[in-house]
């Protein structure tokens, strides 16, 4: 079944909201290919959350008390595969932490491979003891599902 | 690619140059006492007369009679003076070392190869602390004459926990018969082998498997403190068990079980012929032995629809070198033949086996897995390509239906727990148009690991500042 990644990352002080979405929507083309090639993410979504409002929805002109967040639904070892998600997504990765709290150290991520590991880890609230567990629909991979969908690897699209 | 300058003196030899030799000898060695190590790792960089000297990967003019390389684990750093907080900047693997349970359950060390069970003071990883590696060119008597001067020279400075020997069987055989050494990486900057065996691979970047240079993400891999970085690597070292009677019982049921010649079988399994010839370029029977030139230059996908193994008809996606090494095949991780290799450097040990006259006796392979990360090369080879089957990416073939996720089962039948509960491999052929897969099932591990440990493989000058001895007082 598929394991659950909720990363959840402060955001520097004084960082727009208006420059993370810009940040996000000028990468997401790359990062969807790069998610498409690495093969086994079901789902992945980018929020950005207003912790000094109720319902945590961020208004336009929001720029402090911000939490990006990365929310995947993945197949197998999350650790095992850092190298090849840092060697397709590295600078992206890069450019967004330049606004988190905490990630200086971190940048560049592919010469800091064991530490931006290390982060993730502190930082995704699936892995905290007691964490709540992720309900699955079904136990495929998907690879799986897309050879069942007679989907091949180089587009990912149904044939 | 950048073919970087790379100062070959500089680097442990090993690493860059596999060495033709018949016979080997490993000292699993615990530091008794810290500036005597010191003192004796020195000696072995800086051509104290009478020492045997570390080799390097330097072109030499002649050949050497014996070649001398050395590796610490995490604890035999500490003993010589790596602080707790340097060795955070170490490899995690290397951290953790061989023995510790999330690794041996990393790399599925586990039932019988569970590191409580392994020989030669092995299984305590904190007590060991060196793997001084020698290997002879030729002579029996200059593996015994090495091997005096060394043991006099290392008992006021470590304790020999055990020693290992290994030896060359004929036409670069192992012991289940196949002929092995033939593909390796081929590493930017790296010297050229001697005997090229060309492949149709990219060339995979010099940090993989040296620190300091750039590697296959972009980065560099490094350590603190930075004498000790540059021109370093590491090394998986493993002692693997060859169950060489039950590999023939199992081609032999097996084989019959699939419908198949054994000799078939024990292509199918590896991936290549026991005389080394690879499946997809011999389908059908061994042949006679490729000249090196041809051996290794293959891949498996292909536009050719006549080339194209994509579902494995050829050489099965679970056989032993295609889980290995990929090549050009659509794996998950998106990477390419330039991700996730290692330098094999492992002869045999123990006497051939004698089918007429079976013995216990233990035989198999031995020597370092080299790369510059544990982590992201040997321990996701183990754990992601050899004990599972669903590394795969969805892909169809060009001449027939099918897919390639569904032609892989099991584990890798040589490497992989293989527990018989759940042991599988598949065989897949093209019936009618349609891919049709034969499973075999039910058959148990045939390598057992004996013995493990990771090792750093410093530079010289690394190993030069290692020697320094410790400031007094501390």
């Amino acid at each position: 079944m598929a394991n659950p990644l909720t990363l959840l990352m402060p955001v520097v002080p004084n960082t727009a909201v208006t420059t993370l979405v810009t940040l996000i929507a000028k990468n997401q083309a790359s990062i969807d290919a790069a998610l498409t090639s690495i093969g086994t993410v079901h789902f992945a979504r980018f929020l950005i959350l207003d912790t000094s409002v109720a319902n945590l929805q961020p208004t336009s002109t929001a720029n402090n008390n911000l939490v990006l967040a990365v929310i995947t639904e993945y197949d197998g070892d999350f650790d095992a595969y850092i190298s090849d998600f840092v060697k397709q997504l590295g600078d992206v990765f890069n450019a967004l932490l330049f606004y988190v709290v905490g990630a200086e150290p971190l940048i560049r991520v592919q010469d800091h491979l064991s530490e931006f590991q290390a982060f993730i880890k502190a930082n995704d609230y699936s892995q905290m003891p007691g964490a709540p567990s992720l309900y699955g629909a079904y136990p495929y991979t998907v690879q799986t599902i897309l050879a069942d969908c007679g989907s091949d690897a180089a587009t990912g699209a149904a044939s | 690619m950048d073919k970087p300058s790379i100062d070959y003196g500089d680097v442990q030899g090993t690493i860059l140059r596999g060495y033709r030799v018949n016979l080997a000898r490993h000292f699993i060695l615990q530091i008794t006492d810290a500036a005597e190590a010191k003192a004796l790792v020195g000696s072995m960089v800086n051509g104290s007369p009478g020492v045997p000297q570390i080799t390097t990967a330097a072109r030499w003019t002649s050949k050497p009679d014996y070649f001398l390389n050395i590796g610490f684990t995490s604890a035999g750093l500490g003993e010589l003076g790596v602080t707790p907080a340097q060795l955070k900047s170490f490899d995690p693997g290397f951290q953790r070392g061989a023995t510790d349970p999330k690794t041996a359950s990393t790399v599925f060390d586990v039932g019988e190869s569970a590191p409580e069970n392994w020989i030669g003071g092995l299984s305590d990883g904190n007590a060991v602390h060196v793997v001084l590696s020698l290997w002879v060119t030729e002579a029996e008597a200059t593996l015994e004459q090495v091997t005096s001067v060394l043991r006099n020279l290392f008992k006021s400075a470590m304790k020999e926990l055990s020693a290992h020997d290994a030896h060359a069987l004929s036409d670069n055989r192992v012991h289940f018969n196949y002929r092995d050494n033939i593909a390796q990486p081929t590493i930017a900057g790296a010297p050229p082998r001697k005997h090229s065996i060309p492949d149709d691979q990219e060339v995979v970047a010099t940090g993989e498997f040296l620190l300091g240079y750039q590697n296959e993400i972009g980065g560099q891999y490094s350590v603190q403190p930075a004498e000790l970085s540059k021109n370093s690597s590491y090394s998986a070292f493993r002692i693997l068990e060859q169950d060489v009677q039950g590999f023939e019982a199992f081609l032999t049921t097996y084989g019959k079980q699939a419908g198949i010649d054994p000799e078939m079988l024990a292509a199918k399994v590896c991936g290549r012929w026991r005389n080394g010839n690879p499946l997809e370029l011999m389908p059908d029977k061994a042949g006679a032995p490729l000249p090196l030139s041809e051996l290794n230059n293959f891949q498996y996908v292909s536009t050719d629809a006549t080339k194209d193994d994509t579902l494995g008809l050829k050489c099965p996606i679970g056989s032993h070198i295609r889980r290995n090494n990929p090549r050009n095949e659509a794996v998950t991780g998106g990477g390419t033949s330039t991700n996730h290799r290692i330098v094999r450097r492992a002869m045999p040990y123990g006497p051939a086996d004698d089918a007429k006259v079976p013995d216990d006796t233990p035989r198999g392979l031995i020597g370092h897995f080299i790369n510059g990360s544990i982590t992201n090369q040997f321990e996701f080879l183990m754990s992601q390509w050899v004990n599972t089957d669903t590394f795969l990416m969805s892909a169809k073939g060009t001449n027939c239906q099918g897919n390639a996720v569904r032609n892989i089962s099991g584990e890798d039948v040589f490497l992989g727990v293989n527990a018989p509960s759940s042991s599988s491999f598949t065989l897949s052929a093209c019936v009618n148009g349609s891919v049709k897969n034969t499973n075999i099932a039910g058959f148990r591990r045939l390598i057992t690991t004996r013995g493990g440990a990771y090792c750093f493989l410093p530079s010289i000058s690394g190993l030069k500042y290692l020697a320094i001895p410790a400031p007094v007082g501390s």
